[in-house]
């Protein structure tokens, strides 16, 4: 590329990323240059095949259901409420974190930040009134406190391992712009997990923050769970219907506890009961 | 103020640190130490019932131990004011 080109406007992130890069740095890069970190999540029901793409007029069912799911999402550049989520994450930095772990923290907004824009432009090939649409989260995981550098790597660790999974279910998703994007969402939201799985093993190598981990491990490993939502969600089998979601969110929870379970244990941490402190099975 | 932020933050009070004003958009409020006003952490507004007196009690020992909370120790100190026998046991 000549010096004076001037980038056009993804070019520009993709630049700036590269630029960012470092031997820690995406933490995604170690995990898939390792082979496929997540598992597979195939679809054991049969099922139309549909396929929608940007200006397609949308069954009223199927539009529905993927702005729910899209609100639920909420990395979006007009969403208030991402927007403030991610200012406490620059406030706990600021306030908790050790020195050396506040530029990853700051690399991690900023990539959330280009999923933002992702999103953005996602939401206005979609419909253009759910563009500035404030859509606060609603799962208590994101309210949970953080009251230390062990509880916001935990909320990384686990939540944006949530993303990553369903990132990952979105890869056969029947809204194509969804499923193109699907893979880099993915690859990122298991790096910031990476990144919050870091800070647990360095916080771990002393024995009074090997504590610390152990006893907030009950609070963050129930809101985990609870995250994929209730076993019989009766909205679920239209999700599988319409190709936006692939498996049910039980056999998601299921796949998610098998990954976080073998990570907690090599931490050298008990696993918690999985049904304690649990408000949706 | 919605019930949940008033159950938070008497929840919050018992241990020695004050919610702060609401923060980005109202969601979100910064955990202040109440001894010396330095930040100790944040929490939102979307807690579900008693979910905040759940949390605080079951970090009594953290805050009683010094694991959670201010290094100027008033979390410690509140406490032991507040519970002198198990603040005792959090110490071994």
């Amino acid at each position: 590329m000549a010096t004076h080109e001037p980038l056009n406007e993804m070019n520009a992130i993709e630049d700036a990323e590269q630029r960012g890069r470092t031997d820690t740095w995406p933490l995604w890069r170690r995990q898939y240059a390792k082979g496929d970190p997540l598992p597979k999540l195939a679809c054991q029901v049969s099922r139309p095949t549909y396929r929608f793409d940007e200006g397609d007029v949308l069954p009223e069912e199927y539009e529905s259901l993927l702005l729910r799911m899209l609100r639920h999402e909420g990395e979006r550049a007009g969403n208030k409420s991402f927007l403030g989520l991610m200012g406490t994450c620059l406030d706990l930095a600021e306030a908790l974190f050790p020195p050396h772990a506040k530029l990853l923290k700051a690399e991690y907004v900023a990539e959330e930040l280009k999923h933002a824009i992702m999103f953005h432009r996602l939401a206005v090939g979609l419909q253009e009134d759910f563009v500035l649409r404030d859509v606060p989260y609603a799962h208590y995981a994101f309210h949970l406190p953080r009251e230390s550098w062990a509880d916001d790597a935990f909320f990384h660790f686990l939540v944006d391992l949530n993303g990553a999974f369903h990132a990952r279910d979105w890869r056969e998703s029947s809204y194509v712009p969804l499923a193109k994007m699907s893979a880099t969402v993915e690859r990122d939201e298991l790096g910031h997990s990476e990144m919050g799985y870091l800070f647990l093993t360095e916080i771990c190598q002393q024995l009074r923050g090997k504590e610390l981990v152990q006893r907030l491990l009950g609070k963050w490993y129930a809101a985990a769970l609870d995250m994929f939502g209730r076993s019989d969600s009766p909205n679920v089998p239209k999700f599988i219907h319409w190709g936006l979601k692939s498996v049910g969110n039980a056999d998601i929870r299921a796949a998610y506890k098998s990954y976080v379970d073998r990570k907690i244990t090599e931490l050298g941490l008990d696993l918690p009961d999985e049904r304690a402190n649990r408000r949706f099975l | 103020m919605t019930d949940i932020v008033d159950e938070i933050r008497q929840a919050y009070a018992a241990v020695g640190i004050r919610l702060d004003q609401p923060a980005t958009y109202g969601a979100y409020y910064r955990l202040l130490c109440a001894g010396c006003g330095r930040m100790v952490g944040n929490v939102g507004d979307k807690l579900l019932p008693s979910m905040a007196q759940d949390v605080v009690t079951a970090q009594f020992d953290l805050y009683a131990s010094g694991l959670l909370g201010c290094a100027c120790g008033h979390q410690r100190d509140a406490t032991r004011r507040l519970d002198p026998d198990r603040w005792a046991a959090a110490q071994k």
